[in-house]
């Protein structure tokens, strides 16, 4: 029995370092004994490798009958998920551009307005009041309220009896720019 | 304008590759793994299964940045264990191993050669049987191709083992089969 002959299988398969390899197929060119069964093992190596696919030939024939493995799918909808995102997303992403932050100069505030708070109403939108447009002009400066007798501005019966109204005046520069009667 | 974009930087190009390369890995390892899985002794509905599950396992293990290296060592470890869920049929047939249907037509040209074809055959059937498991694994390995190294990683054994192994199963083939 030659050293070399527990390692020709493995030479014949070039799983031995090169160092070993070189030993080995130096021996197997000189042994006439090694020669054959070198033969032998080739032969057989074959031999296995053909009864093993014939052995598995049916399955491989019949995985083409199966129409759609499970990991088909599952592929397709990956790639269809990428391909979505993809064109989902923008190509570029513009960064928006940098705006210097400027403080708006405002008049310091004196006072702070009274304001009744609003209660939220339920089942409802709460809308914030809006005061009306000539609210701060009726409430700016002091309030004016002169009584005018009802006959001598309106025809007799036109105003009821007991029906006062309250008139409420602007003035600019001293003169005036609209009444406002209030009943 | 053109100047103000830059790309997006998306793990879009390394999922589309993951697809890719699990694609091509089915092609290629898909009859290999089936081939095998029937060597261990499951029926064809359930290595189909068992491959098919091997590749859901792959995509999950590529799209988590797993390690691409030994890939085919990797995916036959996978499927060899996938095949442990069919304990049953596994050890039915491991107990009487491959049943193949000698086809003397496609390798005979004369009658007489076809009758010492199928002699020779039926003689290297009843070598294999005497196989024992771990050996027979290892040969149906090292007949997909897988290097020592890569059959010790599927089965779980040191390469020299494989070696040894190997060397042994091949010892006893060709004793038996008087070549």
């Amino acid at each position: 029995m030659c050293d070399s002959s527990g390692r020709l299988v493995a030479w014949m398969d070039r799983e031995l370092a090169e160092n070993e390899a070189a030993v080995v197929e130096q021996h197997v060119r000189a042994c006439e004994q090694c020669q054959k069964l070198v033969a032998a093992y080739e032969e057989v190596s074959r031999g296995f490798a053909a009864h093993y696919t014939a052995a598995t030939r049916s399955v491989i024939s019949a995985e083409t009958s199966r129409k759609w493995p499970r990991f088909v799918p599952v592929l397709a909808a990956a790639a269809a998920a990428g391909l979505l995102l993809l064109a989902l997303l923008p190509r570029t992403v513009k960064p928006s551009p940098v705006v210097p932050q400027v403080m708006e100069v405002r008049p310091p505030i004196t006072s702070e307005p009274q304001s009744t708070p609003v209660e939220p109403v339920r089942g409802r939108h709460v809308v914030a009041h809006r005061k009306a447009p000539n609210q701060d002009r009726e409430m700016a400066g002091p309030a004016i309220q002169i009584a005018i007798p009802a006959d001598s501005m309106f025809p007799p019966g036109a105003v009821p009896e007991g029906v006062s109204y309250i008139a409420n005046l602007s003035l600019t520069d001293g003169s005036v720019q609209a009444i406002r009667l209030q009943r | 304008m053109s100047g103000d974009s830059f790309p997006l930087n998306l793990p879009l190009p390394r999922f589309a590759t993951d697809s890719c390369e699990a694609t091509y890995l089915y092609r290629e390892l898909r009859k290999p793994l089936l081939r095998y899985l029937t060597g261990l002794g499951l029926s064809a509905d359930e290595a189909q299964d068992v491959v098919q599950d091997a590749f859901l396992s792959l995509q999950k293990h590529l799209a988590a940045d797993g390690s691409q290296q030994d890939i085919r060592s990797w995916l036959f470890r996978v499927a060899h264990n996938g095949a442990r869920n069919y304990q049953q049929s596994y050890t039915r047939r491991m107990g009487e191993p491959l049943d193949p249907v000698f086809d003397a037509a496609s390798s005979a040209e004369t009658p007489e050669q076809a009758i010492l074809a199928e002699e020779k055959f039926h003689r290297l059937d009843k070598a294999i049987r005497l196989l024992d498991a771990q050996e027979r694994k290892c040969l149906m390995l090292r007949a997909e191709g897988l290097r020592y190294r890569e059959i010790g990683e599927v089965l779980g054994i040191p390469t020299s083992t494989v070696s040894d192994t190997v060397e042994r199963a091949v010892k006893k083939l060709a004793e038996k089969c008087n070549v």
